[in-house]
């Protein structure tokens, strides 16, 4: 076994505040729109507790970017410029997923520096952190105050639709937050991942560790 | 201090040199009786002969009356503002029934002040509006008139007199009340919006019933889209729409807002909602600041008592609105994002839709979990009941 430094510092102290952020924006999400049917705080501080907590994590969200910007680390997110080799990863990962894994299988992607996503994870996150995520600021940003970008909220057709991808995004990112860590929990030891998202190191094979990024 | 909109103004030249121009105009007024075709277009032609009679005096520019206390008190009445004013039927004679014409101007009339003026005059609108001011009878206006204070306000005060028009109730309270959009900055989220989709009294008379009236506007002028003179064109179609007659749900609001759509050359239309009251008469209800309506939850909920009627209007040729009532599940239906993209007030008029796709991605994120653990614990039972295979979880794997 071989330590591998994957999580640099900047996006573990990201992934942290973006875990708890999130969570709490769910939470005082829920809060505003279902005021009639859960009571833990008023409407007025949840809303005021959202605005805040999504502020901080638009900040957030750019130590993530501009770390990713500025450094080689980039090529962690790197798309696989060959569709058919994208499709022939992503099949293998989701064959994994689906079947091999019940089986005692190995996980056919192997972890390196600039290799931490198999093709699934490369593909979403790229879709969640550059569209998803930004949509979801932007979007709360117009709720923020509807008055301050009129221009905006008239271009998404009104402030209905706004909240509307504003709410389907909260539902998606709602599962998300479930299924994310049961996901990282499929280590050995089931907390491997999550213990290498505070040092930054994961234990990888002898064979595997070092190997140089696909593509 | 508030300014007082009152058609009663301090004016300063005396009443004695107005006569001339008033028996001119009285004049130009009996001229323009036997020629109707001379003064043909202006409203004023409209009035019935005797209240242009009264026009032909009181239209004239600084007429006026001085009082004992050095105060003057104006008996200008603008013509045009007048025959185009919600009281334009009602005739002069109906609020000043206490003149004689005959013994008109009277040689003297006790009139002490401006202010003693309004009040009794306030007694000519009771004849009509008896509902109004069993409303206001206990409203902070009417305590602080009862207490003296000089600036309370009374009918005039709110609703001008000779120049009497629909107006939202925002429009008539910041007249005096300037100052109120900054005070609620203060402590209101949105204030400014809230000013623009709430009315006044919504807040301001939280004893009264509440409603969400679903105004046309025009996106293109950005005005509230007006039926035209002698055109009754909103209701017919709103009836012939709603065909049970049981008020417009969301596919037949869709449907009114494509007939008026239907000029594709024409600027927009589209729905725009405030929170009103269901009769303006309980607008009189004001109640001491202490007492409005300061928690959010008073809207920003499902079935919050605003969003349990709803009503669709366009501004009538005489400037009021002219409703037609909608189902309460207008405000919340998934076509809603089409018909009233525009409005929306989180957590009162949520969508079921995505209530219910909240619930399925709840159930779909942790089920896939829970579900693959349990086929990962069985297959691992049964592996190892088996040949003894690749035991699951023994390689390293790195998901998210």
């Amino acid at each position: 076994m071989k330590k591998v430094y994957v999580h640099p510092l900047p996006v573990r102290i990201w992934h942290w505040i973006n875990a708890l952020g999130f969570l709490a924006l769910i939470l005082t999400g829920v809060q505003i729109r279902y005021v009639d049917l859960f009571d833990v705080m008023s409407f007025k501080a949840a809303v005021q507790l959202h605005n805040w907590i999504g502020f901080v994590l638009i900040g957030n969200f750019f130590v993530w970017l501009l770390f990713y910007l500025f450094s080689d680390k980039i090529k962690v997110y790197h798309p696989e410029l060959s569709p058919m080799k994208h499709f022939q990863g992503s099949l293998r990962q989701l064959q994994y997923y689906g079947y091999g894994i019940f089986k005692g299988d190995p996980n056919p992607h192997h972890i390196s520096a600039y290799h931490k996503f198999n093709p699934l994870q490369s593909m979403a996150y790229q879709i969640i952190m550059l569209l998803l995520v930004p949509l979801q600021f932007f979007t709360g940003v117009l709720l923020w105050d509807l008055k301050q970008y009129p221009g905006a909220v008239e271009f998404f057709g009104g402030v209905r639709v706004v909240d509307t991808v504003h709410v389907l995004l909260f539902i998606f990112f709602t599962a998300f937050v479930l299924v994310h860590p049961y996901l990282a929990s499929l280590a050995q030891p089931p907390l491997a991942h999550v213990k290498a998202m505070i040092t930054g190191y994961e234990e990888v094979e002898e064979e595997s560790a070092g190997s140089p990024p696909a593509g | 201090m508030p300014n007082m909109r009152s058609e009663v103004s301090k004016i300063g030249a005396p009443w004695h040199t107005c006569i001339p121009a008033a028996a001119l105009a009285l004049f130009l007024a009996l001229l323009a009786a036997s020629l109707p075709a001379a003064a043909a277009g202006s409203a004023v032609d409209s009035l019935p002969e005797a209240d242009q009679q009264c026009l032909g005096c009181h239209a004239t520019e600084g007429m006026k009356k001085d009082l004992q206390g050095g105060e003057a008190l104006s008996l200008h009445v603008p013509g045009e503002a007048y025959a185009k004013s919600v009281h334009k039927a009602n005739g002069c004679g109906s609020c000043h029934s206490e003149v004689d014409i005959k013994s008109h101007p009277p040689s003297k009339r006790d009139i002490k002040s401006l202010r003693q003026y309004s009040i009794e005059r306030a007694e000519a609108c009771r004849q009509c509006h008896e509902d109004a001011f069993k409303q206001h009878a206990g409203s902070v206006h009417a305590v602080r008139l009862s207490e003296g204070n000089p600036v309370a306000p009374v009918c005039t005060g709110c609703h001008g007199s000779h120049s009497v028009t629909p107006m939202t109730a925002y429009q008539t309270c910041v007249t005096c009340h300037s100052a109120a959009l900054d005070a609620h900055q203060k402590w209101l989220p949105n204030a400014q919006l809230h000013h623009e989709v709430v009315s006044c009294a919504a807040c301001h008379a939280p004893a009264a019933l509440r409603m969400i009236d679903l105004r046309l506007y025009d996106t293109g002028t950005r005005t509230w889209v007006s039926e035209r003179e002698g055109g009754a064109r909103f209701d017919k179609l709103a009836r012939s729409i709603d065909a049970d007659g049981n008020g417009l749900d969301a596919a037949e609001l869709r449907t009114l807002l494509g007939e008026f759509n239907r000029d594709e050359s024409a600027s927009r239309k589209s729905l725009r909602g405030r929170v009103e009251l269901r009769t303006g008469v309980e607008a009189h209800r004001l109640a001491e600041k202490t007492q409005a309506v300061k928690v959010c939850e008073s809207c920003h909920r499902a079935g919050a008592e605003p969003f349990r009627n709803v009503t669709v209007s366009i501004t009538g040729s005489d400037g009021k609105p002219v409703r037609y009532r909608a189902q309460e599940t207008v405000l919340s239906a998934p076509l809603a994002t089409a018909a009233l993209p525009e409005f929306y007030a989180i957590g009162g008029t949520r969508s079921r839709l995505l209530d219910v796709l909240f619930v399925l991605g709840l159930l779909g994120g942790a089920a896939v979990p829970i579900g693959h653990m349990l086929v990962r614990l069985f297959t691992r039972k049964l592996l190892k009941k088996g040949t003894g295979g690749n035991r699951p979880g023994n390689t390293k794997d790195r998901d998210k």
